[in-house]
């Protein structure tokens, strides 16, 4: 019965998804308004009968339906409730309907939220959201079908992936990458229709920008989460592999940042249309790459999941949307209008476009890397890694040279300005690079490359927070009060400027965080037996012992250390080992002492519970907390500036008798 | 229409995707040692049960199928009836035998006992076999010719069609 249900959910969604694509197509060039409503209507219908089918399988899942394939292949009784909520998204199939999900959710209010708005633009944005729904819904159908009937239902199944069961934040870093991932198909779909419609006005930006900077904000905390989740699970002591996987979620972001800025530059001197089109088009299309990448099997990584069939559908897709991206370019960037010129090589504009090309250069570096193995097992056979020295060698110096622009562009003004001005700008914030330095070479950096960008991330600091306030003070020099200037000047007027400040000087912390832990840890080996204590960063550690226990899905060795300063207790730290019944390798999983200053970090190496020993390897590392903070913060920036300009003032003014 | 964006864009693309098809049909579980092609390093390990001492150089003459295990694999559970029933078919002339490491004998003895076998299994105490053979996880199955020499390496459980495909390997090189 379920079954049967879903798949015809999944067949109406296609259909909605195909009518409605053509009917956007056909508005588009007809100007048609009812073909316009039309598509509307298909939109809308899309999103219900994906919601649905994800609804019936979330019913399955929880009833243990083992009729339905996915439940079968995913679904345990053992497992508690959330896992099974959760292992919608934990394997191939259903990642694909999840997917299906969100794109709905996200057309939905898209489509709502534009409804009679953008008439030259929405029916063709619509024609390409549903395109693509359409697709996804054809891989739901097809290739990737969660819904298969299975003729005789076992009593019970495997559950979910091990690694998802592990770790909460591996149940919610999936659906924020998916939010991120997915959304950007939003901007696409306007980006497209500007082409289509040879014009980029200065009505369309907002919505491109808005709908770009909603999945920036999840896609940003997604990569964080996941480098998060390998910190607290893989034992390694690391957050990031440049994995291709974890690749796959970075190049669309970094793309999106520099479409992000330079849609500014378009809002401000009608200049870089084309540029911002292709950024956002690019974002889309890394986006698809990298779903690709991790469902094709082509590359190995933890993250992966199993080889499948639909590699190639999704690369006939990817090829297929290059295509039309490309072709689409070429007929009609030429015919966006530009409206003013690029002035002064010291201006914030030509600064936000060094910021542009070194994003792009960011990107093609990691691409490049990431593809390479595969160019050079082409070209003569060999199986090759491209490693962490290449990415780290490459992308160091230019985020160092991005921190720099971070505190330079926004020192620097819009348009011309003269060698005083220029001073008057760039100078003082010398201060602040002097001051971070110098506290980073007390505190014992010695790094050149960790110095350098303690320089530079004390002088965007400096920048950043002077520009941040800058409408305040303003209305306090005009004799507002502090409180009224705060609430007039950073929130309500100056939403977009206060947000985006705040993302920069969060960025500021998550460099400087991720040079001084990196350049800064420290790593000792240590083999214990029960009751021994070793010295470790100024710690003392000692074995309290190690005990076998036995769960329901795995079998973990855990060691117990207790965590002392100078006699004081701090904590018990059980890092273990857990074997899951269903994966080759045991899964390490350490654990940690936090504190604002520094993260100690205990991973077992080798471990017997018969003899009491254990030999673990301690990560100090200072400041990696902070990286998970200022990431976070960078979002909740992302969505001040995103809170439109024009909120009800009722939100703001004292009146009681509207309670 | 703008010659050098249609230029570049599909040259970029085209590159792209063709490299990514031309990766599709790989699998990258099917890593390529660098000891493929070369004399297979010897080992003579003790065998679970018996205790004598099996040196892989009596199996010279005929292809030897290596599979490194543990009772602690989830999917060495999964491919052990399929390399016994495989065992069964070609044995003698395709000669299987087990190399069990980071394990203690006594699981050892109580999986082959409780699930069958038919071939032998020898312990690698230290790990010493594994790490000559580049073992990078288990299971991993190496594929030998009538010479010593090692043909291929698959990493992951086995079924009949993967042990059928390297089998061809060896035999028609």
């Amino acid at each position: 019965m379920i079954p049967i249900l879903g798949r015809l959910l999944i067949l109406g969604s296609l259909l909605a998804a195909t009518a409605g694509s053509v009917l956007g197509f056909v508005a588009g060039r007809t100007r048609s308004l009812d073909g316009l409503r039309w598509a509307r209507r298909f939109a809308y219908l899309y999103s219900a009968l994906i919601a649905l089918a994800a609804i019936v399988m979330e019913v399955a899942l929880l009833r243990h339906d083992f009729s339905v394939s996915y439940v079968a292949q995913v679904g345990s009784r053992l497992v508690p409730t959330w896992v099974t909520i959760v292992s919608l998204w934990s394997s191939l199939e259903g990642s694909i309907l999840f997917w299906g999900l969100v794109l709905g959710i996200y057309i939905a209010i898209a489509t709502w939220l534009t409804r009679g708005r953008y008439p030259e633009y929405q029916p063709d944005a619509i024609g390409v959201w549903l395109a693509t729904a359409a697709f996804f819904s054809f891989l739901i159908a097809g290739p990737a079908n969660p819904f298969h009937t299975v003729a005789n239902p076992a009593a019970d199944g495997p559950g979910p992936n091990p690694l998802l069961q592990n770790h909460l934040l591996m149940s919610i870093h999936p659906p924020f990458l998916y939010l991120g991932y997915v959304g950007m198909t939003i901007p696409f779909g306007f980006a497209c229709a500007a082409l289509l419609k040879g014009r980029l006005g200065h009505a369309v930006l907002k919505p491109l920008r808005e709908s770009l900077m909603l999945p920036w904000v999840f896609q940003t905390i997604a990569i964080m989460l996941g480098g998060w989740w390998a910190y607290e699970v893989l034992g390694w002591g690391g957050y990031w592999a440049w994995d291709p996987v974890e690749n796959a979620s970075l190049l669309p972001w970094l793309t999106a940042t520099a479409a992000l800025h330079s849609i500014m530059v378009v809002e401000r001197r009608g200049i870089l249309k084309g540029w911002t089109i292709t950024l956002v088009q690019a974002t889309f299309l890394l986006v698809i790459l990298g779903t690709f990448m991790t469902r094709s099997g082509v590359f190995n990584s933890v993250h992966s999941f199993t080889q499948s069939a639909i590699g190639p559908t999704i690369l006939a897709f990817l090829a297929v949307a290059l295509l039309f991206t490309i072709a689409l370019l070429a007929f009609r960037i030429d015919k966006l209008e530009v409206e003013g010129r690029l002035e002064g090589t010291a201006s914030r504009e030509s600064m936000f476009l060094v910021n542009n090309l070194l994003f792009v250069l960011l990107t093609f570096t990691v691409l490049i890397g990431t593809v390479f193995p595969l160019i050079v097992e082409a070209v003569n056979g060999k199986q090759m890694s491209v490693g962490r020295p290449y990415f780290d060698s490459m992308v160091i110096p230019v985020g160092a040279a991005l921190l720099f622009l971070l505190g330079v562009g926004p020192a620097l003004p819009w348009g011309r300005a003269t060698g005083e001005q220029i001073r008057k700008a760039l100078l003082p914030p010398l201060i602040g690079a002097a001051f971070f330095a110098l506290i980073g070479f007390a505190l014992g950096v010695r790094g050149a490359w960790t110095l350098v960008t303690l320089a530079f991330a004390g002088y965007a600091a400096q920048v950043t927070l002077a520009q941040m306030f800058v409408p305040m003070l303003q209305r306090i020099r005009r004799g507002d009060s502090v409180g009224s200037a705060l609430i007039e000047g950073q929130l309500r007027r100056g939403r977009r400027r206060f947000g985006s400040y705040i993302v920069h000087g969060a960025v500021v912390v998550v460099i400087v965080a991720i040079a001084v832990s990196s350049s800064m840890r420290q790593t000792t080996e240590l083999t214990f037996t029960k009751g021994q204590t070793h010295k470790a960063s100024g710690f003392d550690v000692t074995l309290l012992g190690v005990e076998e226990r036995h769960e329901p899905h795995r079998f973990a060795t855990i060691g117990r250390f207790a965590i002392a300063r100078g006699g004081k207790p701090l904590a018990t730290l059980e890092p273990r080992m857990n074997q899951y019944q269903m994966m080759r390798d045991p899964v390490g999983s350490p654990d940690v002492y936090t504190t604002a200053a520094r993260d100690f970090y205990l991973s077992l190496a080798n471990v017997d519970a018969s003899a009491q020993t254990a030999t673990v390897t301690v990560y100090e590392s200072p400041m990696i907390v902070w990286i998970w903070i200022a990431v976070i913060i960078m979002g909740i920036g992302g969505l001040i500036a995103l809170i439109p300009p024009r909120a009800p003032r009722v939100i703001l003014i004292e009146t009681p008798e509207t309670a | 229409m703008n010659r050098s964006v249609l230029f570049i864009g599909i040259l970029i693309a085209a590159a792209l995707v063709v490299i990514l098809f031309v990766g599709l049909g790989k699998d990258p579980a099917a890593i390529r040692s660098p000891l493929i092609g070369k004399p297979a390093p010897d080992f003579a390990l003790r065998e679970v049960g018996t205790g004598r001492t099996i040196d892989i150089a009596q199996y010279r003459g005929k292809p030897l199928v290596i599979n490194f295990w543990a009772t602690w694999c989830g999917p060495c559970w999964e491919e052990h009836p399929v390399l016994v029933a495989n065992a069964r078919a070609l044995q003698p002339d395709v000669q299987f035998l087990g190399v069990v490491f980071q394990d203690t004998e006594e699981k050892i003895l109580g999986f082959l006992q409780q699930r069958g076998t038919a071939y032998p299994t020898v312990v690698d105490d230290r790990g010493k076999t594994a790490i000559a053979y580049g073992v990078g996880g288990v299971p991993e199955t190496y594929f030998l010719d009538a010479s010593g020499k090692i043909v291929a390496k698959y990493s992951g459980p086995m079924s009949g069609d993967i042990i059928q495909a390297n089998l061809q390997k060896v035999l028609r090189p």
